[in-house]
Formats: C-alpha cells, structure tokens, sequence
C-alpha cells in the first residue's frame, strides 16, 4: 500500500529517477524510496539536480492547467516528458495566475514602441514555452530572446527542438536565413539572431573570464524573467546575476526591467509549513528569508538598479485586480473550487514583483499603466 | 473477537479490510443510516469534530485527545474523505465504529461525500489505486447517499464542569487568577492536546465585569487576543447571566444554512437519499458559508450561499437554537466563533494537506446535569417580540475546545509515508 501511496507523487518520482539511472527516459517509472534519504545527501552536486528538477515540476503543472482548459498553450505537451498526473484546482488556478500575470507584463512591455527592438532575457528557463507562444501569436522577428539554464536542462530543451519540426521551423521562420541558426555540438547552446539558449550556471556570470553569452544585446530595450529562478540562489549569487546585467551586460541608459514570480512570507505558520516540507525534498528557498514580503521585493528591485519604478503583489491580489470577471467567471467554471481558505493561504505566499530603469524614450510605466501593485505591504 | 472488531483493529492499524469485506459493512451501515432522519438527535455530551479529509495520523491524534469510541460520543460532521491520502482507513474506520456502536458515533454529510467531488479531490483516485477497481468507490458513495443532513444536540449544559487539568502557563500569578474563577459559571475552556487548560473564560454576565481575555490567554496559545470578549470568540456581555443550567439545542451541519429553509422541520423534509445536488435546500446546507454581510450572498464557491449574523439569529431564534456548529472552512486555529457566539466553525484537520500549518480543533458539549438531559422544545412567545437581531435567543452551552496539532510522523508504529504537498516551483 505504501509503495502505491509514493507512486502517486509526481515530483518524489522525478527526483528519484533522475538521481537512480540519470537518463531522462527513466522518469516514467521511477523506483521508490524515502524522500528522507536527500537530507543526508545534500552535496552542492544533488541540490543542483533537485533544482534543475523544480523545472519539471513546474513542466507538469503547466501541463495539468493547460489540459483543463486554464492556459492555451499547444507547446506544453510537446516538452513535457512524463504523463501529468492532474494536479488539484488550487494549483491549477495558481498555475494559470503565475503564467498569465507573466504574460501581461511581458506582452505589454512588447506591445509599448512597437517599433523597437526589444530584449527578453529568461533566467532558469528550463522548459517555458513563452518564446514559442509569443512568435505564434505574433511572429515578431525584432524580438531578441534569451533563455540561460543549467546545461542539463538546456539540453534537454534542445533535444526536443530537434525532434519537433514544428519548433524547429516555427524558430527558422522568425530568421532571415535558415543557416543563422546554430547548435552546438553537444547540443545544449542554441544561438540565432532572434532565439538563443545559453548553457550557463547562473552562479558563475560574473566569472572572470565572463561566461560567453552571445547574441545579448546591450542597448535594446529589455526584460528580465525570474520564474521561481534567482529564489534557488544564496543571496549573493542572486543579486550579483541582477547587478550583472543591468550593469555589465545591459548598462544605462539602455532601459532595463525585471519581473519575478517566487514564494514570500516564510514566517507564518504555512510559511514555515512550507520551508519544511520543501527541504524533506532537498530543495531550499535560498533567498527567501533575505526577500520574505512584498516591501523586501521592492527594495531589492531598486538596490538592483531598476530605480525607476518597482510594483510587487501577492497572486491572490492579481487574481482579484488583474483578470478581468469575465474572464473570473470562466476560469471559476472550469473545475468545482472548495479550497477558497487554502486557496487565498497559497495564493498570498507567492508574489509577483517588478521594477525597471528607464532610458531614453522608453518608459516602462506607460507599458505597465494598468497593472498595480499592493502597496499596502 | 467479532469480524467487526478485527476490522476494526486492522483499520486503526492503517490496514485496509477486503473488498468483500467493505460491502458489508456498507450494506450495514445503510440498514442503520435510512433508519436515521434527515436530522439527527444527539444527547450531550458529545464531542463535535469537523473536516478529517483523509488525515488518518491526525483522526488518530483526535481521539487520542478526545478520548476513544464508545468511552467519548462523537458526532462528526462530514468530509472523512479527499485531499489527505488515507481516504478510504478514515472513512472506513469511523462507518466500522458506527456499525460497531451505533449510540456513539454520529456521521453526518459533508459536500464531498459526493460521486462528483470525490472523482476531482482524490478519494476515486484512491479507491482505484489501493483496490484495482471502482467497486469500492462505488459501495462508499452509495452509503454517502444515506448520510444525514444535521444533527440536533440537546441537553448540553450553559456552563461547563471546570477541567481538573493543570493551566498550560507555568505562571503562578495567572494560575491563581485563573483559580478564582473556580466559583463563576465557565462558558468556555480551551485545551491543548495534552489536557492542559490554554485558557479559560467565565459567563460575562451584569454583575460581573467583563475579564479582558488578554490577562488570561497564555502568549503560545494560537488564539489572538481580542478586546470584547475570549478571542477566537465572541462571546461577550451579551448574556444576561441567568443561571439556567440547560442550553438551547445546537445544530450541527456541515456547510451552514439556506434561503430555502426557515425551520428545521423543513430539512427533515427534504428527500436526501440521492447524490448532492447542484442546487437547493440540501445542497445549501452542505456548502454554505457564514460571512460578514447583511442577509443572502452568493457564494465564491459555486454551491450554497453566504450568510450574515442577522440571518443566524433569526434561525435560531426560530427554531430555539443557541448555538449552530459547522465545519466546511479551514480555520488556522482550529475553531472560530462568529455572530456573538451564535455560530462556530470546527475544524478537526490539523496542517490541512500537510501544506496549511493550522491547528485543529474539536468541541465538548457538556451533559446538563439538572434535568438529565432532556430540554424541551420551547415554541413559545416569550421574548420573541423583542426583536431578535440584539439578543442571543438561548443561553449557549458551555464549549470545551481541544486543540490539536498534527501527529507526528512514524509515532505509532503505522505506515505513514510523509507526503508531499505540492507547491509551485
């Protein structure tokens, strides 16, 4: 009964596979064991493979929320690699908030100047489909986007690229020529004038020598995407990977902003709740003590550098202010909802926080006029 | 030893019975259920829990504290099942207990003693994944279908017999404060899981002054103070300190009440023998909410309605209630007292989904000793015309709250895989 019980949970089984045969292939039918034994086993090695594996975890929720109608987003199955057990409407509700919020951020800040290049820099990108749904929506070939990861989890993404010649295509026809695009030949770098996937422990951008990072430019406007990435990070490391780009690689006056998605308030009692339970699988929050509440988000924003504006708000706020009722109204009439206690208790520990720097004409708060933050916490 | 008993024994070991064995014991338990009405009767004392959700350990740690079946009356009121991974022991377990001692244990509906809600929040899941088949799934929900609605506590007593138990605080200044408490009327007492008395408050009445609820609440208890009255209640000076010795009865349902009913002869109306409905009366009772408003408000759930203080006084006072117990909402502390104490949330799954970090918590209703427990039925008019919206209709029972945290894992010799609850990453 036991080993059933554990055969049901999706992210246990992950970890186990990835950490008993190390292929990718293995992770359908994982072999049981303590999620205990990973306390014990915490060399910097496996925490870094517990934290590449937070990418599937995440791989499969977007799964389960798109299979239920909360997300359009026909690439999900495609870098999904295990059958998704369905997730619970709360997390799937969670899921859809985490992803759409993104969204408008991203797609506005897109939308502002239409004319101008702009720069995406997506940080610890693992499998996010995010390049692939905004060239379906609008083939924007300006659009200069940057995906960094672990090179296992690069990849991993590349790999699937290769074998879908939809994803292969879809990248190809955003380019001048086909032959601008290059794999390297351990295939975990992806470069091109538009779409680029860089191998890169984020640990290490301000290594002297510096990473190669090519393709990223230094005077389009740009964006930066923290989706549950620089939170893995001790606080050092996190803020050096910020001051790095909005000074080394990105310097005034090119206009530069940040949006982040990670989970705040350790110090309640679901807090601590979920400190604890997250390390029983060896994964550690690093940063989240240094940036526990929205205030904290804010101020680290503008000691980063994106001194012009910062906005933060939990995602039980941006599911009341930021989606429309009509579209409430749909999402509520996806799947029955008795968790609204538990949902506004997991909704206000997560955040989604921005903050930006102007430069010349471009001005980030005209992009993001219309999506408030809290500013009571 | 009986086959029943065996079960039992192997349930509480977190061992599931047979399949054979589980249409038995539906097939009893529905020969014992239709017998019951839609409204139960219960006599105090009995210990009222709320949501389990398949917390096997946890079901476990609430009669540790609460005291054992049939030595402890139990009345739980609904959703044994979904979210926790030990559905079918939980459930399992309490309908043996109810077969087994039918006087002791009282099982009441909750809305996800439902086919619909049970195939989304796990309890399907489980069935197939621990029996190879829906069989199972099958037989628990046909008994889901005969579940009562409510339960009707009579006889319980205004005021509590003190606990003997020593005080939680070590402080010997509150100690012998708390002490000088011994000759007044206790309304309600608070215990942690191990007897220890958190806090205690006396019947607020005319002649005495109100005893602010800060001086008496130890700084660990998981209660906030408040200003009116003991906190996570609200119970205030609106008694009026007459020493009546009965109560007016309790109503417990699972989710609250419903524009469609005005009395409780009107649930025990109600044809119930069927799945949950979207919609009306039955519906309503098991997925209603209290809330801060004026009348009717539509639920953010999707099913049942939300329901102020003054539609709470009007029913109770209606139907000579002086108090309505329901489960339903996640409470961090374990219960929560609304509307003067006309209304309480009970919430009996500690760390819920073992992601929540809340406190559980279960309500002793004590036996009133003057008339052994029987409490007739006012219908009468005293005091009806003075406007029932001010005053609580009937004094409330004395409550006994036993907090509980969640057990500890691995404690008791029974499988107990820590689960994993899931977070975003």
């Amino acid at each position: 009964m036991a080993d059933r019980q554990a055969a049901q949970i999706p992210d246990l089984r992950s970890l186990l596979s990835s950490r008993g045969r190390g292929g990718l292939r293995a992770r359908g039918r994982a072999r049981r064991g303590s999620p205990e034994r990973f306390q014990h086993e915490n060399t910097p090695q496996v925490k870094d493979t517990i934290v590449q594996r937070t990418d599937h975890d995440a791989a499969a929720s977007r799964m389960s929320a798109v299979e239920l109608g909360y997300l359009e987003d026909p690439y999900a199955r495609l870098f999904a690699t295990a059958p998704t057990p369905r997730r619970f409407p709360i997390m799937n509700r969670g899921t859809y908030i985490r992803t759409s919020a993104i969204d408008k951020l991203v797609n506005k800040f897109l939308d502002s100047n239409p004319d101008v290049q702009k720069q995406i820099i997506s940080l610890g990108a693992g499998t996010d489909t995010r390049y692939f749904r905004i060239l379906s929506k609008s083939p924007r070939s300006s659009l200069l986007y940057h995906e960094l990861d672990f090179a296992h989890n690069t990849g991993h993404k590349i790999a699937t690229i290769q074998r879908t010649p939809g994803l292969l295509s879809q990248i190809k026809a955003a380019l001048s020529s086909p032959d601008e695009l290059e794999i390297s030949e351990d295939a975990t770098v992806l470069t091109s004038p538009t779409y680029n996937i860089h191998a890169i422990d984020l640990r290490n951008i301000a290594a002297d020598p510096p990473p190669s990072l090519p393709n990223i430019s230094s005077s389009a406007p740009t964006l930066l995407i923290s989706e549950c990435c620089l939170i893995y990070l001790t606080p050092e490391a996190a803020s050096r990977v910020l001051t790095t780009l909005t000074q080394r690689l990105i310097p005034e006056p090119t206009p530069v902003a940040i949006v982040l998605y990670e989970p705040i308030k350790p110090n309640d009692s679901f807090g601590r709740t979920m400190v604890s339970n997250l390390a029983t699988r060896g994964i550690v929050l690093e940063t989240l003590q240094q940036y526990p509440s929205l205030a904290a988000q804010r101020d680290r924003f503008r000691d980063a550098g994106f001194v012009d504006g910062q906005g933060a708000a939990g995602t039980d706020f941006i599911y009341d202010a930021w989606v429309s009722s009509k579209e409430k109204e749909r999402v509520a009439a996806l799947e029955m909802m008795d968790e609204l206690e538990e949902w506004l208790l997991l909704a206000k520990h997560y955040c989604v926080a921005w903050g930006w720097r102007n430069g010349g004409d471009f001005r980030f708060q005209d992009a993001w006029t219309t999506l408030k933050g809290q500013t009571n916490e | 030893m009986s086959d029943l008993d065996k079960a039992i024994a192997q349930l509480r070991a977190c061992r599931l019975i047979p399949e054979n064995q589980v249409r038995e014991l539906t097939y009893k338990a529905r020969e014992l259920l239709i017998e019951e009405g839609n409204v139960v009767g219960v006599d105090a004392p009995v210990t009222i829990c709320g949501d389990i959700h398949g917390q096997f350990h946890d079901l476990m740690e609430l009669f540790r504290v609460g005291g054992d079946v049939p030595e402890t009356n139990y009345l739980f009121m609904g959703d044994f099942v979904d979210r926790g991974f030990y559905s079918l022991e939980s459930f399992l377990l309490l309908l043996c207990l109810k077969v087994r001692y039918p006087d002791r244990i009282t099982l009441i509906r909750g809305n996800h003693e439902s086919r619909q809600i049970t195939t989304v929040y796990g309890f399907y899941d489980e069935c197939i994944r621990k029996y190879g088949s829906a069989n199972v799934w099958r037989y628990c929900c046909d008994v889901f279908d005969y579940l009562a609605l409510g339960a009707l506590v009579t006889g319980a007593t205004t005021n509590l017999e003190p606990s003997a138990a020593p005080f939680q605080s070590s402080d010997t200044a509150s100690q012998s404060e708390q002490n000088s408490y011994a000759d007044q009327d206790i309304e309600i007492e608070i215990l942690n899981s191990a007897g220890e008395i958190m806090s205690r408050f006396p019947r607020a009445s005319q002649q005495q002054a109100p005893l602010s609820p800060s001086k008496t609440l130890p700084s660990s208890s998981p209660i906030a103070p408040s200003a009116s009255g003991p906190s996570g209640t609200g119970a205030t000076s609106s008694s009026n300190g007459s020493r009546t010795s009965n109560s007016g009865a309790v109503l417990c349902v699972h989710g609250g009440l419903s524009p469609l009913i005005d009395t409780i002869d009107k649930i025990r109306l109600l044809d119930r023998k069927q799945e949950v409905p979207h919609e009306g009366a039955m519906c309503d009772l098991l997925w209603s909410d209290p809330d801060e408003i004026d009348g009717w408000g539509l639920s953010p759930r999707g099913a049942g309605f939300l329901f102020g203080a003054d539609i709470v006084k009007c029913f109770n006072h209606t139907n000579n209630l002086s108090l309505i117990a329901r489960a339903h909402q996640l409470v961090m502390e374990g219960f929560k007292e609304m509307f003067e104490s006309t209304i309480v949330t009970v919430w009996s799954a500690p760390n819920y989904c073992y992601r929540c970090g809340n406190v559980a918590a279960i309500l002793e209703l004590g036996e009133d000793g003057g008339n052994g427990g029987f409490v007739p039925r006012s219908n009468g008019d005293i005091g009806r015309s003075r406007g029932v919206l001010n005053e609580r209709n009937r004094e409330g029972p004395g409550r006994r709250y036993r907090v509980f945290e969640a057990a500890p894992q691995d404690s008791r010799g029974m499988p107990a895989k820590k689960p994993v609850a899931d977070y975003f990453l």
